[in-house]
């Protein structure tokens, strides 16, 4: 058969091969579980993981709603403006209120409100998304300080602290957050239609379009959904410390965008899952638990993680390479 | 092929490349199988063959681009083993693939010396350059504009800037592979001109082609490959298209068409009626600017055209490309706005300007380019037939799996897809599966209007045929179908009434039996330019 003839199907050992780069961050994670596991004494014990799970629970939140963003081909950059705007106004609201739920939904709505206005930006005046969320960013920083009043805010009520700090059958309500965030975008990402319509836009946004998918709509819908993650993110992060403080620092979506690239999923759109920045997220945390048990200099530490994501990206483009 | 012997000098000179035995692999499949050519100086040698018979990857080894598993290429009598196609272009061997690799927003002069520039001080020099320039352009007689930036050119031009910087590097071989796949008939006439000036300034030419008959008019040299070997080294006077073919697939075609279903009643209800439409000027209504030729500025408005498609009937529209054929299809889908008019398809009264209201009404279109606006390359199959129809598969918000298999399974048989499973990326299908993969896509029994633009462009002679027998099939159980086509033949082998286009008018109408393609070609170029052409 000429079709046939014309498929170029690896052979049996290129397959393998084909498996072991797919689920590279798999095996890649495992490791270095069994490796720290072996060659440390702190690292396999409850306190220590259910810290790292603790840990991690802010940048799950953010980084896993934010892979569906990447998928569509789009890139928030605001992350880290609304994680750090989102609990000042949260703790505002608090303040004035002295209602911790209709904090959280302060922050959530202003994270929401920031995400669909980066969306309609990027669908309607189709600017590119970076440039988008680059923009904005310095817009919800200053937001920060004027709803801050340049300074640090603590909440009024104690109860503040009992969103991220509660535990339940062990681990904290931070964890359990991030858990089920990661839960629900992992379903919406790989069984609901919106999912398929997110993959497709990322793709080939043409193509979708003409197969009837609202592109348009869908790049307002995920935008949105990064900024409501990341505005909950920061709501976590400053009920973990009981304060939140104005600042101008993007280093939160530099975590967030490296656990969802040395996942695997492609900064280029149209493929990648959540599954794969919940390993990568974990992949680098271990990294850096295990760096702090075998005491290594933080300073190295930021070296090899910067070789690190270089070598995940390096991975992307090399297997793309080889497919055209 | 013998080796030069002594006492043969003149063989050695004759021949420019030698292919020896030449095998390449890649994973489990043989794409180059112990292949000998001898392609000889100064003539057009074709290379012809269906999709996957291995006469793209036979250049890109000559070029460079692959390297060979076993086997010898021979250059001017040397065996050479190139690595890169940089060291190919040293022994002056130049590949121009369907892919152009220009740098869009640089000048025309800039591409043509693109890493050979004139330099002094390391600065560029502009004058040199320039008189550089003139001094190709005369050489090679190609006409064209050196200040133009190349990403505002049609596919044509910028095909003329690859053959340029050819000349530029001194080049004695230049492979083409499928050139005129993308152009329309003019431009067609016009490559051929060129082709056949370069073999006057003894330059060779490695035309690789789907296109029959331009292979029959130009070359000298006809190879014909099936399979990753070489079936036949013949010359264009002892063949005809029928046996060129015959070679090809190894068999004989019998009949290029299926038969057509029965012409519908036309006393009955359109399922599709379209009144008064008027779309803008293309290229600022494309949104991504993908269709490189139906966005070029000359593109006339589509103005106020009506058509009625009866259930059951297949509609042709032709026209040269540019002619607004693309721009009315995709405004009838509701791909692009029109300016004015009004699309109704039977029972449904809202109006629809979105592709997914279309959808809803049960029209599907298959674009003009399936890479880039019909399917989602790195997606599976499954994925990428089950795209549109999501909402019907959704239970309880979650997309059913086991409805989707059963969905997509059906009509993947249905359209005859093959080279994979339902979980393969569509990216590792060939041309033809691809197309058809679209068909399985729309071929689904809410639909009721299909609009298929080239659905058989870049599509292997077998696999043509069955698209052909799908839209027969469609059609003989009531499906409308709205077909746009540059192949005459097709139209008329397949249509029970072609329209055909000129400067966004309808400028007639022929219904079968009565499909000439003479006729149908003659309205597409207006009269004027017909009696030129004929005589």
């Amino acid at each position: 058969m000429t079709d046939a003839a014309a498929l170029s199907r690896p052979s049996g050992a290129g397959r393998y091969l084909g498996v072991l780069a797919r689920y590279g961050i798999v095996w890649i994670t495992v490791a270095l579980f069994v490796l720290l596991a072996v060659t440390t004494d702190g690292f396999l014990t409850g306190p220590n993981l259910r810290n790292v799970l603790d840990q991690q629970a802010t940048l799950l939140i953010a980084a896993s709603v934010a892979t569906l963003t990447m998928i569509a081909g789009g890139f928030d950059v605001s992350i880290s403006a609304v994680a750090v705007a989102a609990p000042l106004v949260a703790l505002r609201v608090e303040n004035a209120t002295g209602s911790v739920a209709v904090a959280l939904l302060a922050g959530c709505a202003f994270g929401l409100a920031v995400g669909a206005t980066n969306g309609a930006i990027v669908a309607f005046a189709r600017i590119n998304s970076f440039i988008t969320t680059l923009a904005t960013s310095f817009i919800v920083f200053g937001i920060g300080y004027v709803v801050s009043g340049r300074s640090i805010m603590r909440p009024s009520s104690d109860s503040f602290r009992a969103i991220a700090r509660t535990r339940v059958a062990e681990l904290t309500t931070a964890t359990w957050i991030s858990l089920a965030v990661v839960l629900v975008a992992w379903i919406t990402l790989a069984g609901t239609r919106f999912g398929r319509h997110v993959y497709a836009t990322g793709g080939n946004a043409e193509a979708a379009r003409l197969a009837g998918v609202r592109t348009r709509q869908i790049v307002v819908a995920v935008f949105a959904l990064s900024g409501l993650a990341a505005g909950l993110a920061g709501v976590v992060a400053a009920s973990r410390t009981i304060s939140a403080t104005p600042s101008d620092d993007f280093s939160f979506v530099f975590g967030v965008i490296a656990a969802i690239v040395v996942g695997g999923t492609s900064i280029a759109g149209g493929t990648g899952a959540v599954w794969r920045t919940l390993l990568g997220a974990f992949f680098i945390a271990f990294m850096v638990n295990g760096f702090n048990l075998h005491q290594i200099d933080p300073i190295w530490q930021r070296i090899i993680q910067g070789l690190v994501i270089l070598a995940a990206v390096a991975a992307d483009a090399w297997s793309r390479a080889r497919r055209s | 092929m013998a080796a030069p012997r002594p006492g043969e000098p003149a063989q050695v000179e004759l021949t420019h490349i030698e292919l020896r035995e030449v095998s390449k692999r890649f994973g489990s499949t043989q794409a180059v199988d112990c292949v000998d050519i001898v392609i000889r100086r100064g003539c057009i040698h074709a290379l012809v063959g269906e999709n996957g018979a291995g006469k793209s990857t036979v250049g890109k080894i000559i070029a460079g681009v692959h390297t060979a598993d076993s086997g010898a290429v021979i250059v001017n009598g040397r065996p050479c083993r190139f690595r890169s196609p940089r060291q190919a272009f040293a022994a002056g061997i130049t590949i121009i693939t369907q892919e152009l690799a220009l740098v869009p927003d640089r000048t025309v002069a800039d591409n043509v010396f693109l890493g050979v520039e004139s330099t002094r001080w390391g600065f560029v020099a502009r004058r040199d350059t320039r008189r550089r320039f003139e001094a190709l352009v005369e050489h090679t007689g190609i006409p064209i504009d050196p200040d133009a930036s190349v990403g505002s050119l049609g596919v044509a031009e910028q095909q003329r800037v690859e053959i340029l910087r050819a000349a530029a590097r001194r080049s004695e071989f230049v492979i083409m592979d499928e050139p005129t796949a993308r152009l329309s008939a003019q431009e067609r006439d016009q490559l051929h001109l060129l082709v056949r000036s370069l073999r006057d300034h003894q330059i060779t030419v490695l035309f690789i082609s789907h296109f029959l008959d331009e292979v029959l008019d130009l070359a000298d040299d006809i190879t014909v490959m099936r399979d990753g070997r070489v079936v036949r080294n013949t010359r264009p006077s002892s063949e005809t298209t029928g046996s060129l073919v015959e070679a090809m697939i190894g068999r004989q075609l019998q009949g290029s068409f299926p038969s057509r279903p029965p012409r519908p009643d036309q006393s009955q209800d359109p399922v599709l009626s379209v009144r008064g439409l008027v779309t803008a000027c293309s290229g600022g209504l494309t949104p991504t600017g993908l269709a490189g030729e139906s966005a070029s500025a000359e593109t006339p408005l589509v103005a106020g055209l009506d058509l009625d498609v009866f259930p059951g009937e297949i509609v042709g529209i032709a026209g040269l490309v540019g002619s607004g054929r693309t721009e009315f299809v995709r405004c009838v889908y509701g791909a692009d706005r029109p300016v004015a008019g009004d699309v109704q398809v039977a029972g449904g009264g809202a109006s629809r300007l979105q592709p997914h209201g279309s959808i809803g009404a049960g029209v599907g279109l298959i674009p003009e380019s399936r890479k880039e606006q019909g399917l989602l390359m790195e997606r599976s199959l499954r994925e990428n037939i089950a795209l549109p129809h999501l909402r019907q598969i959704t239970r309880a918000g979650l997309v059913a799996r086991r409805s989707e298999n059963d969905l997509v399974s059906a009509s993947a048989a249905g359209a005859g897809v093959r080279g994979g499973g339902l979980e393969t990326p569509v990216r590792l299908l060939s041309g033809g599966n691809q197309q058809k993969a679209l068909f399985a896509r729309w071929l689904t029994p809410g639909l009721r209007v299909l609009i298929a633009d080239e659905p058989t462009r870049g599509v292997d002679v077998g696999s043509k045929r069955s698209i052909y027998d799908l839209i027969a099939a469609a059609a003989g159980g009531g499906l409308a179908v709205l077909l746009v086509s540059s192949e005459l033949e097709e139209l008329v082998g397949l249509c029970h009434r072609v329209l055909v286009m000129r400067e966004g008018r309808f400028v007639a109408e022929f219904a079968h039996p009565d499909l000439d393609e003479t006729q149908i070609l003659r309205h597409s170029f207006g009269e004027e330019a017909t009696a030129g052409r004929s005589s």
